[in-house]
């Protein structure tokens, strides 16, 4: 005979509505629960520590975006500088190409003066923006032209080419007004050296 | 479903029984809970409690009224247990008898108790509450009533003192019971066993003589005895003469009692008395089943 152990006779007086547990497998519910709490908690720590880091990233980046910025705007302010200078260089190069040196073209003026005839008033004016261009005033005590024309002469053995003459002749004094333009023999000689390399 | 739901779903406590869920063992229902377990006679009260760990804890044996008794010591009852549950043994007003051709239908055991005319038949009486436990080998079947008036007081007198019941039952019978499983563990009749079970629980006393799987006689009676245990062996001792020689002797007390053991021993000698007894086995069972 076998006589199996059972849960114990209840004489108590049962209360209505008195609900059967749940089955087991229904416990993944509350666990889902808790472990989407749990997950949620780590993925908002994730996220609040890259969000930090991505926040420092930025204003690094930022930063390092401001310091770039001003050190391109040093380049550039360097590099205009550089190129104003540059230009003030190949300007001042430009100049001292143009400019010539006037003491020669004085003294072949000076030495074409025969004894009969002085020079009253020489003047040699240079235009700062156009350094090449001279304008010649002379007053010379001559009668005749022929001093002016070996005066002028002189000049055009220097190279200089002269330009819109004014000539007047009043009471033995003759007066001339003219723009002297250098004519740049060597530049030319370089151009043309360079362009028959070239060919 | 209510906020309530969800949290009891929330705390698992959705996933074991309820409290007062009497299909489950005391145990499922508490879970690392203290509770009290409660043993009620005529005129003495002995409680325990039960630990988070599910081991008993501290208790009394207080002889006097009940109901005087329960006044006096609710407080320590209430703090012993969380939420006031308390599991009742019933050890008065009840009737233990051998009954034969009771209703064996499928779940009678269990359909007794909520519709026992069913089971009982012209046997059933108004105003008491049963439950039954058949001999799988014979027509013969251990019939446990309860006045139902007394657990309705009983159980008012639990809720006077500010304590929640969570189970009622008969200590002698749920002793009787563990007896019966623990000697007849062998499936068919192809071994009959002979036992004389003497059950004894705070005072009250049954015997039963099954010989040859045959439940013969049954003897139940509550305050037998208190501190002397001569009243109980007084009892015992015509059954010297109705059983057979060879019959072993099996006891099984509340807890352990060298004393009726040696009473035993000495009216039953040339038999073979054995001892289920441990100590605190009644609230051991309470617990456990």
């Amino acid at each position: 005979m076998q006589i199996l152990a059972r849960s114990i006779d209840d004489f108590k007086s049962d209360r209505k509505g008195i609900s059967p547990p749940l089955p087991i497998y229904l416990r993944i519910l509350p666990i889902l629960f808790y472990l989407t709490i749990l997950a949620s908690i780590l993925l908002n720590g994730v996220f609040f520590m890259n969000f930090t880091q991505a926040g420092k990233n930025k204003e690094l980046a930022v930063a390092r975006e401001k310091q770039l910025q001003t050190e391109l705007q040093t380049a550039r302010k360097q590099r205009t500088d550089l190129e104003n200078e540059a230009q003030k260089a190949s300007d001042i190069v430009s100049w001292l190409e143009a400019s010539r040196p006037l003491q020669p073209l004085v003294v072949e003026i000076a030495r074409s003066i025969q004894p009969d005839s002085s020079i009253v008033e020489l003047r040699l004016d240079r235009d700062a923006d156009n350094p090449a261009q001279i304008r010649l005033s002379l007053r010379l005590s001559s009668d005749t032209t022929r001093q002016l024309d070996l005066t002028l002469a002189k000049i055009a053995s220097m190279r200089f080419r002269t330009f819109s003459p004014q000539q007047t002749l009043e009471k033995g004094e003759i007066d001339y007004k003219a723009t002297l333009i250098w004519l740049d023999a060597a530049a030319r000689e370089q151009k043309d050296a360079a362009a028959t390399t070239g060919s | 479903m209510t906020v309530r739901d969800i949290l009891a779903v929330l705390t698992f406590a959705a996933f074991r029984p309820e409290p007062d869920d009497s299909s489950a063992s005391w145990r499922k229902r508490f879970p690392r809970h203290r509770s009290v377990l409660m043993n009620i006679g005529r005129s003495l009260l002995a409680w325990r409690g039960v630990q988070r760990n599910g081991r008993i804890g501290a208790g009394d044996l207080l002889r006097g009224e009940p109901k005087e008794v329960l006044a006096q010591i609710s407080l320590q009852l209430k703090d012993a247990s969380e939420d006031g549950w308390c599991a009742l043994s019933l050890n008065t007003r009840y009737v233990i008898s051998l009954e034969t051709n009771l209703s064996r239908r499928p779940g009678s055991e269990e359909v007794i108790k909520s519709n026992p005319r069913s089971v009982l038949g012209a046997r059933y009486e108004r105003g008491k509450r049963y439950a039954v436990t058949h001999s799988p080998e014979t027509n013969s079947s251990i019939l446990v009533a309860c006045d139902e008036d007394h657990i309705r007081k009983t159980e008012a007198l639990i809720k006077e003192a500010g304590l929640q019941t969570g189970r009622v039952c008969c200590g002698t019978y749920l002793l009787l019971r563990h007896a019966l499983s623990q000697t007849n563990t062998t499936k068919g009749g192809d071994k009959p066993a002979s036992f004389l079970y003497v059950v004894c629980c705070q005072g009250s006393v049954c015997a039963l003589v099954q010989d040859q799987d045959r439940w013969m006689e049954l003897r139940s009676r509550t305050d037998v005895y208190e501190d002397a245990v001569e009243p109980a062996l007084e009892l015992l001792a015509p059954f010297k003469q109705r059983v057979p020689p060879e019959i072993e002797v099996v006891l099984v007390c509340d807890t352990q009692f060298p004393e009726m053991t040696d009473g035993l021993a000495r009216i039953f000698s040339g038999h073979k008395i054995t001892d289920l007894s441990q100590p605190d086995l009644l609230w051991t069972l309470l617990v456990q089943n």
